[in-house]
């Protein structure tokens, strides 16, 4: 059985009140209406020209009338499922769970072997995805990093790798353009088993990034639309940059993102009514020294759990960042501290999805042990956020008036059946056969605990025919690249 | 009386106020200044300043940009005064550029606003730009030296387009190449052709200088 454990919390923090948030929305609907986005793609601007947009072909510029956003975003559905290649694997969007999945797109990995940095290739994303299929704390997969030995097919082979070594989710951020999306449709299409079950329930999802300030992508857009029609899940993401990509306020990057989002959102919503989409902004502060994103600081982790109250009030599941920290080494002070900010206040704000586990130096360094690291990070955060139950059997009176003063309660049934229950730090509190047992530096057992899981699991294999299948698209890709 | 004009624009330059700096320049014209004056006993050393701040860590960013466009404005109104013979200075001239398919704008805009505060001539061609506008754009500044970003795996393919291209339009033993971008290597640039490569904006920038030198 597919190992998942989902965040289910309690509490719900909201950073803005409500009137924060329609005034968020307001000045969107205005900067939309007045300002507009740069989409440079003829398919998009007609989609929109279709639709009553205003255009300016020249400028490649689109305006949106308040009334088409909301008309347009009302199709989209709030909750839907993710599902994996097998049952079990679902993650149901419906504001009841927060799923985690690791993060994505390194361009280098700390050799598993030999400890030393060097440029990633497609094998790190099947070993990365091994391990996630084995982590509970890792719902849904995306490829962590790039396929380098695989050139301009690289993106497709990530997803070979990932659909290979892992029974759950997949969603990739690097497919883009729409001869690409549409050969990553037909695997998809796969390992649902075809057209129709890959609308009902996807095993596989995209991500696609806007374009800070105000801008999106022609390659990232267009093979959007080929996914929404295709019916599988898009998400949007703008990383507006406070004081580079957009003004130093807080505030008004989460207006720059909104409005990169909800435009992509629209002209998902005009191409095919219904589709499925998800909404994701990752506003963050530039250093003012070197204009470098920083990925660590208290702006950011508000405008996340801001996010994540936009994405709710337009009617759409949100997907936050969390962990994917600045760090270069782990087990770091510094790791510490920013990765508990960052993947705490998301599902206490009721994130659906958030990423970003397993990466260093900005999500561009594989330390393939940081996973287990996060995972641990993970847990703590889904007991915190469980709370605490009352019920007769929580309370135990009856075991306590059985204890009465002084004694223990070692030997009590109640406590043998409870104490299983409770989730224990396995990094800082080893079981004592675990082959890190006698470790006692924590990286030492970190590394363990990833070698016994690269050793020892294995998902359950993809079926002969399917891994075919997937190898015959991978060809007809590359013939057609010419690659 | 010239001394403190020279003074105040300085200090405009300093101060990031480029209106200002441009009201100042036209006010040393009208009362008959040379305006390389001008610009060796103001201008230059408050960009100098402005770049001593930023180094020791008191200037932001925006300090930086904002106190180039100053220079910029004051400039734009002395340089078509100036007569043959006594042009301004300038390093060299640098065409810069983040590669096709590519968007990301920050690096490379970073790296131009230091190459100009230290004395070059940028021409920024901008984001998503094919092999033959860094050709096009090399042939109209006359420039000697060439920079191209590329940030993405994916897109890193295209900096040796840049070196081709640069080649095929018999420019390549008249301009200098450096690459950078958080995926480039030392090991990359080698691969490529390229003449150099740069970390960051501020190693650029010796980079830069120590090309167009040799
Ligand atoms: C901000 C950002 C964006 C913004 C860019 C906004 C903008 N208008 O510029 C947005 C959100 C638009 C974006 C989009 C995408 N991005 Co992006 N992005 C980043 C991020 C977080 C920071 C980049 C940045 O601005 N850094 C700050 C500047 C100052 O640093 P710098 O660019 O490295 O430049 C310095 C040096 O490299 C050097 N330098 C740079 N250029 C040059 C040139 C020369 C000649 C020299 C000498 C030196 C030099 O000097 C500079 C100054 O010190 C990086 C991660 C990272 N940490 O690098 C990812 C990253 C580069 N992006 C990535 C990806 C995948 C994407 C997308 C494909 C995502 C998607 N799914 O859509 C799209 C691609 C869009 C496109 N076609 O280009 C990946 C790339 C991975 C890979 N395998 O290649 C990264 C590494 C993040 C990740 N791991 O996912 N991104």
């Amino acid at each position: 059985m597919p190992n998942i454990q989902p965040i289910r919390s309690r509490y719900r923090f909201e950073v803005l009140s409500g009137d924060q948030v329609r005034a968020i929305q307001d000045a969107t609907l205005e900067v939309l209406d007045q300002v507009g986005i740069h989409i440079p793609s003829p398919r998009a601007l007609d989609v929109f020209a279709q639709n009553g947009a205003a255009i300016d072909a020249e400028r490649q510029i689109v305006r949106l009338a308040p009334d088409l956003v909301r008309q347009a975003l009302a199709q989209a559905p709030r909750s839907y499922t993710l599902a994996g290649r097998v049952p079990g694997t679902e993650l149901y969007l419906d504001g009841a769970a927060t799923y985690a999945g690791t993060d994505g797109c390194g361009t280098q990995t700390v050799d598993f072997d030999s400890g030393v940095q060097r440029p990633s290739c497609k094998d790190d994303v099947a070993k990365m995805a091994r391990v996630s299929d084995y982590l509970s704390s890792v719902s849904f997969y995306w490829p962590m990093v790039s396929a380098q030995d695989f050139g301009p097919l690289a993106p497709l082979h990530e997803l070979d790798a990932a659909f290979n070594n892992t029974v759950k989710h997949v969603q990739s951020e690097t497919v883009m353009g729409q001869a690409s999306a549409r050969y990553a449709v037909r695997m998809a299409e796969v390992i649902a088993g075809d057209r129709a079950r890959l609308r009902a329930n996807p095993p596989f999802s995209m991500l696609i990034c806007t374009i800070a300030p105000l801008a999106q992508d022609k390659e990232g857009i267009e093979a959007g639309m080929v996914y929404a029609e295709a019916g599988v899940p898009v998400g949007f993401m703008a990383m507006p940059n406070m004081g580079a990509t957009a003004p130093a306020v807080p505030g008004g990057a989460l207006v720059v993102g909104n409005a990169e989002v909800v435009a992509a959102m629209v002209l998902m919503q005009l191409v095919a009514p219904g589709a499925p989409v998800f909404y994701s902004l990752l506003a963050s502060v530039m250093d003012p020294h070197t204009a470098d994103y920083i990925v660590a600081i208290p702006e950011k982790y508000l405008c996340n759990a801001a996010a994540v109250q936009l994405a709710h009030d337009w009617g759409v599941p949100v997907l936050a960042g969390a962990f994917g920290m600045d760090a270069a080494e782990p087990a770091t002070w510094e790791l510490g501290r920013d990765s508990v900010y960052t993947a705490l206040m998301v599902p206490l704000a009721g994130a659906d999805m958030i990423t970003g586990g397993g990466m260093l130096k900005a999500s561009t360094l594989l330390v393939p042990e940081q996973l287990i690291y996060d995972d641990e990070i993970y847990h703590t955060h889904r007991v915190l956020l469980e709370g605490i139950e009352t019920s007769a059997e929580a309370l135990a009176v009856d075991v306590i008036q059985a204890v009465g003063p002084r004694g223990h309660y070692l030997g009590q049934r109640h406590t043998r059946r409870h104490l299983r229950d409770i989730w224990i730090p396995a990094l800082t509190h080893p079981r004592p056969a675990a082959p890190d047992h006698a470790q006692t530096d924590i990286r030492c057992r970190a590394k363990a605990q990833l070698d016994r899981i690269l050793a020892e699991h294995q998902p359950e294999p993809l079926e002969r025919a399917a891994q075919d299948e997937l190898r015959a698209i991978l060809e007809a890709a590359r013939q057609e690249s010419g690659a | 009386m010239s001394d403190e004009l020279y003074d105040k624009l300085c200090q405009s330059v300093v101060d990031g106020e480029p209106e200002e700096a441009a009201e100042l320049a036209q006010m040393a014209l009208d009362q008959g200044l040379d305006p390389l004056d001008c610009i060796n006993r103001g201008l230059t050393p408050g960009i100098d300043r402005v770049g001593e701040l930023f180094a020791t860590g008191d200037y932001y960013l925006p300090d930086l940009i904002i106190g180039g466009d100053a220079m910029k404005a004051a400039l734009a109104v002395l340089e078509p005064a100036l007569t043959q013979g006594r042009e301004r200075q300038i390093v060299a001239r640098v065409v810069l550029g983040t590669v096709q398919g590519d968007l990301h704008e920050i690096g490379k805009t970073l790296v131009g606003t230091m190459l100009t505060a230290n004395g070059f001539q940028v021409t920024d061609i901008g984001v998503d730009k094919p092999a033959s506008e860094f050709v096009a754009a090399v042939k109209d500044s006359g420039s000697t030296l060439v920079g191209a970003s590329a940030l993405l795996t994916t897109t890193m393919l295209h900096q040796q387009d840049v070196i081709e291209a640069l080649k095929e339009a018999g420019l390549r033993d008249k301009v200098k190449v450096m690459v950078g971008g958080a995926p480039i290597t030392e090991t990359w640039a080698d691969k490529i052709g390229a003449d150099g490569y740069a970390e960051d904006a501020i190693s650029a920038v010796a980079l830069a200088k120590k090309l167009v030198s040799g």
